[in-house]
């Protein structure tokens, strides 16, 4: 079977918008390739200036590639016309980061979930309210909050109902920017739950973007690690965190805090700061910053290689990583 | 470097496009230019003098011909001659030109002083009785228009009290004590709507700079407040309040034209209102363009020591 | 949208009302001349007198208003309408309309605006019917100008995106949704260009070159006064009056329109505590603390009554010892870390509680002995590292004025000083980046220098609010890394405010738990992790996310307000081992075992 969503060799490269001289472009995304299955969950991980959002909108097809496609459920997004990816938008939806910035701050909640409904006539005028109350139920609010503005909710509330108006038109396609990472910790634990509940009995297939590894691997089955808009590793969510093989993965594993003192890793620090995306480095774009590199990362970009089954990683070394060498990037700390 | 070119070079664009616009707003007008100019009061002007301004003003040529000559003539900074007395319109308006830009200048000179301070210590002293006094004060001096200051200062400090001459003119190389004094009036009249302005900008954006996370910064680290507001309250507060001052150099030119119309200041702005009356089309637009180039001049100034002030701008 | 204030509004309303009824108050025709009586003084008939030509005044000026506000708002509508289409067309389509749009107002920026006027005035001659296309012209651009930004601004926002992803067509995101949200500042551009609109018709009557006589305006009766000044300057009083009143009108209305859409926090001046608690001493501090902070209670005064968004913080942190404060937004964690430096906002204000610092409680310090501590004793750094540097400054010079601030040094030894802080937290090739602005350097590079900046005197406490919360995670381990070193060598106590378990485990050796602005729980980081002594913690704990892939447990309900704490026990509604006396009576945070402070009647049934 093929998956619902395919992406091919994606890449997007921004102008570089500069008052005065000429910029480098921005490349946002370099070949990217990737697949979401019906009812899968694919976790896009990253740090800030990875493309993990722009990967995100590429595959909604609200931004246009500058190469490569994204196909879903056999339709190629790039050579449809605007009003067939208009109606195709009923099928997949997008969740956003900013639960302030998410919702117009002018209308109610209902309104605004109504949206979707009315665009896509979906139920006849009627009908709408009873539908809006039953998804605001959904996401576990009450039919009253339907008149309210987005205001007067706290930041959780607004995400539910930033997933409320996602799950209006009936997605099976769902991109989850950063759905937490605006919300406190007690009230991630909400939205996270609501988002794995939602998946299983809708059986949603989701692509979801976040720089913070342990979330991802609560909720997703397969993780997608990026750098610089490659992807470095790509594997089971399990896998990747368990048994990471890319020099990035490893470091960034090692740096996230965790509570739990026997987990605690040797930590690889990264020194200095990613490269600008507008000048990456030649070769493997991580060589600059990567504990174990040799000459050979110069060279030409690493392609994904299979290590194990469904575990790719874009590293010419992974086979041969001892263990983290003093030299000649970065330094150690014993915790 | 590039940017203060690039910036320069915008402004000679605009140069271009004013003085074209101005070339073409009399060839656009429905009918026969020279017949409109002619006519007074719906009388049919004499042919013969049409026929005359046709071929003062070039207007028999081909519309591209003439656009040529007279981009060519700008440029060599011949601005025609009048129709009134047939003199070139340059050189009355280089004679004229020093005597609106002091009075202009005095104005900015006194609307600083008075409305920087002011503003300054109206947002140290918040919600204090200054603050609420000269905030009140400047609501009021906002909404006066500025021919209604010039003619309630000459009703007043003229005719009423006889502080000062109602207004006129003598050269300062001839008569100084009374050209200062022939001065202070209209350059007073000017300066009140600006000083309002500048008064209230100043006040809103010390405020706000206040507010900025990099002054808690520098609270922390134990800078006097003296040396906060000088170091990092003024230098940020100076920002929008040279843009707000670019944004009134336009309302302070036309301002101009009035104050010097009240007080007969023999400046650009008089040529100009003695020129539309007489609907003298080459001195009008001789003065349109040489206080528009002006206008877009001091836009210019105004831009660069916005990049002198923020290194955000310069380097984009 | 807040409330607009009514004076303006009445005032406004009051004006366009009389000029809209003239005509039914029985006034003289205000064209009607009668030589014989010129400039006849009030009489029953004539209330204001008559004019040079025997005209009635009073007609003259409320005739006036109709004209003046007639031509005002027409063109501004006219300019409204059309800028707004352009404005929205411009921001929304892009490309040729866009440039189209924009370059075409500024053209029109290029003249000033009365100059413009008068070219147009000679060439087609005065009148009402020229004034309205031409004012509409010259307010152009500033609607244009505003629509066109708040688009830019808006269709940034994510609802637009929204909106675009549930396949909403363009002309229905650009009415439903952009519209609505640029409609504030577009009425405040109304206004304005009616006001403006006033000022230059009136100005160009004077002239002679506005409305055509014997028509009444303003400007032209203030023209005509002139004339006859020494005989009747009542004549020129009047219509200069009713100008000004009406643009001052005219102007209160824009600034209550803008204050509506746009509106600013009421701020109010800082008050300090009462006598009593001035002269009550704090309880004596421990000998060698770093800080002591004791019974802390923060408040703001609001309308309803003041609120309180820290209650009642007890800590203490030794030298060579990190503590963390963590907790939730809304917990009192910010407001406690700035309390103790002094810099609360001028909203909040210290209502209790007293923080010693080398034997001084700075709550009650003057500002002036404040500020010899601040930055040299006791240092800060915060979180969004790119606001709290100044923009146009250098990098270096900001780092020597906390070393000036405290210390006389010459510019030169100041500068060297600033290159070796920056060597010394890591930042490569130091001189060359001494040079810096702020936007020159990367996120974690100016958290470095703030932390440069924050360590020049050698403090002995180090204040660290949520530093690494807004940097990437392996930039967060470097600087994490970078503070651990400090403190390692120096021997400062640092208290690492955070909402991060996971951080406060890799940094702190205490930790202190808040919730709705008080400690729940204090104590030794491993054995609080370990084994909770509050609910709340322990229902924290649970809501990180797991390591294993299993996915955490969430806490019901939200954080209550400050201005709505249930009584009792703040967490008792959202607790689960809450019983019907949690929501009484007055909670302690009390000693439980040695060093572990609990705010919690439960804590055995945890254990």
């Amino acid at each position: 079977m093929t998956p619902l969503v395919v992406a091919e060799n994606l890449s997007k490269h921004f102008p570089a918008r500069r008052m005065f001289g000429r910029g480098r472009p921005v490349q946002a995304v370099s070949g990217v390739s990737l697949t979401v299955g019906r009812g899968e969950a694919v976790g896009l991980v990253g740090e800030s200036g990875s493309g993990k959002s722009t990967i995100g909108r590429l595959m909604l097809g609200l931004l246009e590639p500058s190469a490569g496609r994204v196909v879903i459920d056999g339709t190629d997004l790039g050579a449809t016309d605007a009003d067939s990816l208009r109606r195709l938008r009923r099928r997949m939806q997008l969740v956003f980061q900013d639960p302030y910035s998410s919702l117009d701050p002018r209308r109610t909640v209902g309104a605004q979930i109504a949206d979707g409904l009315a665009i896509h006539r979906i139920v006849p005028s009627g009908e709408r309210r009873a539908r809006v109350e039953a998804l605001l139920a959904r996401v576990g609010m009450t039919p009253a909050h339907a008149d309210r503005y987005p205001h007067e909710f706290s930041g959780g509330q607004r995400q539910r109902v930033g997933i409320a108006r996602a799950l209006a038109t009936g997605p099976e396609f769902l991109v989850a920017d950063e759905p937490v990472s605006a919300l406190d910790v007690s009230v991630q634990a909400q939205v996270l739950a609501l988002l794995a509940d939602l998946r299983r009995r809708l059986g949603l297939a989701m692509l979801f973007i976040s720089h913070d590894l342990p979330v991802v691997r609560s909720i997703c089955d397969r993780t997608v690690v990026l750098y610089l808009g490659r992807i470095m590793e790509e594997g089971p969510a399990g896998e990747v965190f368990e048994r990471p093989r890319h020099p990035y993965t490893k470091a960034l594993l090692s740096a996230s805090p965790t509570l739990d003192p026997a987990r605690r890793r040797r930590r690889i620090l990264l020194p200095g700061d990613p490269p600008s995306p507008a000048d990456p480095p030649s070769g493997c774009v991580f060589r600059t910053r990567c504990p174990w590199v040799a000459p050979v990362c110069a060279g030409a970009a690493p392609p994904l290689r299979e290590l194990a089954a469904g575990h790719f990683v874009a590293c010419v070394r992974a086979d041969a990583l001892g263990p983290v060498p003093d030299a000649p990037n970065g330094s150690v700390s014993q915790q | 470097m590039l940017f203060v070119l690039k910036r320069i070079g915008v402004s000679v664009l605009l140069v271009w496009v004013v003085a074209t616009i101005v070339f073409l707003a009399i060839r656009m007008v429905p009918g026969d230019p020279a017949t409109i100019l002619l006519s007074q009061g719906g009388v049919a002007p004499d042919p013969a003098a049409v026929a005359q301004l046709r071929i003062q003003l070039g207007l028999n040529q081909p519309l591209g011909m003439q656009y040529v000559a007279d981009m060519h003539r700008l440029l060599v900074g011949d601005l025609g001659q009048s129709l009134q007395d047939q003199t070139p319109v340059a050189g009355e308006i280089l004679r004229r030109l020093p005597r609106t830009l002091e009075l202009i200048g005095a104005a900015a000179v006194l609307a600083v002083l008075l409305g920087l301070p002011a503003g300054l210590l109206a947002a140290i002293r918040r919600g204090g009785a200054f603050d609420r006094i000269a905030s009140w004060l400047a609501a009021v001096a906002l909404a006066v228009p500025i021919f209604v200051v010039g003619t309630l200062m000459v009703a007043i400090f003229a005719q009423g009290l006889h502080w000062a001459p109602a207004g006129g003119y003598v050269s300062f190389a001839r008569h100084p004590l009374r050209h200062l004094e022939l001065l202070a009036m209209p350059a007073a009249t000017i300066a009140i709507g600006l000083a309002a302005i500048l008064f209230r900008m100043t006040r809103a954006a010390v405020l706000d700079v206040s507010m900025r996370d990099y002054i808690r910064t520098a609270r922390a680290k134990g800078v006097a407040p003296r040396r906060i507001l000088a170091r990092h309250v003024l230098r940020n507060a100076l920002m929008p309040i040279v843009t707000v001052l670019a944004l009134n150099l336009g309302s302070l030119l036309g301002g101009t034209v009035l104050v010097e119309y009240v007080f007969n200041w023999p400046g650009l702005s008089g040529l100009l209102v003695d020129a539309v009356n007489a609907r003298d089309y080459p001195e009008v637009q001789g003065v349109v363009l040489v206080i528009s180039v002006l206008f877009v001049a001091l836009n210019l100034v105004v831009d660069l020591l916005y990049a002198l002030l923020d290194p955000r701008v310069r380097h984009g | 949208m807040q409330r607009l204030r009514p004076g303006p509004v009445v005032a406004v309303g009051t004006i366009a009302f009389l000029a809209l009824l003239v005509p039914l108050f029985g006034l003289d025709n205000p064209l009607h001349m009668d030589i014989a009586h010129r400039l006849a003084q009030p009489t029953l008939a004539h209330p204001l007198g008559q004019d040079a030509y025997g005209r009635d005044v009073l007609a003259r000026l409320l005739w006036g208003a109709r004209v003046s506000l007639a031509v005002a708002s027409s063109s501004s509508a006219l300019a409204c309408l059309v800028g707004t289409a352009l404005g929205l067309a411009g921001g929304f389509l892009r490309g040729p309309v866009e440039f189209l749009a924009l370059r075409g107002m500024d053209v029109v920026l290029c003249f000033p605006p009365l100059l413009l006027a008068l070219l147009v005035v000679t060439l087609l001659g005065p009148g009402a019917p020229t004034l309205i296309p031409l004012l509409a012209v010259l307010y152009l651009p500033g609607f244009v100008r505003v629509v066109y930004a708040g688009v830019l601004s808006v269709r940034t926002q994510d609802y637009v995106e929204a909106m675009r992803s549930l396949g909403a067509g363009r002309l229905r995101i650009m009415l439903g949704t952009i519209l609505p949200n640029v409609g504030g500042p577009v009425l405040v551009q109304f206004s304005i260009a009616a006001a403006s609109a006033v000022v230059l018709e009136s100005g160009l009557s004077f002239l002679g070159l506005g409305v055509v006589p014997p028509a009444p305006s303003w400007g032209l009766m203030i023209g005509e006064a002139r004339a006859t000044m020494m005989q009747a300057p009542l004549l020129l009083l009047w219509p200069c009056l009713a100008l000004s009143v009406t643009i001052l009108a005219l102007n209160a209305l824009c600034d209550a329109l803008r204050d509506a859409v746009d509106p600013h926090g009421i701020t109010r001046r800082r008050r300090h505590g009462g006598l009593l608690d001035r002269l009550a001493p704090g309880l004596l501090p421990a000998p060698g603390a770093a800080l002591e902070l004791a019974g802390l209670t923060i408040a703001i005064d609001t309308p309803s009554g003041p609120i309180h968004p820290v209650r009642d913080v007890s800590l203490r942190v030794m030298p060579h010892e990190t503590l963390a404060l963590v907790g939730e937004s809304g917990s009192g964690k910010s407001l406690t870390g700035l309390a103790t430096m002094g810099l609360l906002p001028p909203i909040a204000r210290v209502a209790g509680g007293a923080a010693w610092i080398e034997g001084r409680d700075v709550l009650r310090l003057d500002e002036a002995a404040l500020r010899r501590l601040r930055g040299a004793t006791v240092a800060m750094i915060f979180q969004d590292p790119l606001s709290s540097l100044n923009p146009v400054q250098r990098i270096a010079t900001q780092i020597g004025e906390a070393v000036q601030a405290h210390a006389r040094s010459p510019a030169k030894a100041t500068w060297r000083r600033a290159v070796e802080l920056l060597r010394h937290v890591g930042i490569p090739d130091p001189e060359r980046r001494a040079h810096n602005f702020p936007h020159e350097m990367s996120g974690g590079m100016r958290q470095r220098a703030m932390i440069a900046m924050a360590i020049a005197n050698q403090p002995r406490l180090l204040i660290a609010d949520e530093p690494t919360t807004a940097l990437d995670v392996t930039i967060q381990a470097q600087v994490l890394e970078l503070l651990a070193a400090l403190r390692r060598e120096s021997g400062m106590a640092l208290i690492f405010i955070t909402h991060s378990l996971p951080v406060v485990a890799e940094i702190a050796d205490r930790v202190a738990v808040m919730y709705a602005g008080e400690i729940v729980e204090q104590g030794r980081v491993a054995e609080v992790f370990a084994r909770p002594l509050h609910p709340y913690t322990a229902a924290l704990l649970a809501s990180v996310p797991r390591e294993d892939g299993s996915l955490a447990e969430a806490i019901p309900g939200t954080v209550p307000p400050p201005y709505a704490l249930p009584p009792g026990c703040a967490f008792a509604p959202r607790c689960r081992f809450a019983r019907a006396d949690c929501s009484s009576g007055t909670l302690a945070l009390t000693e439980v075992m040695a060093e572990r402070l609990t705010r919690c009647r439960r804590w055995s049934d945890l254990a």
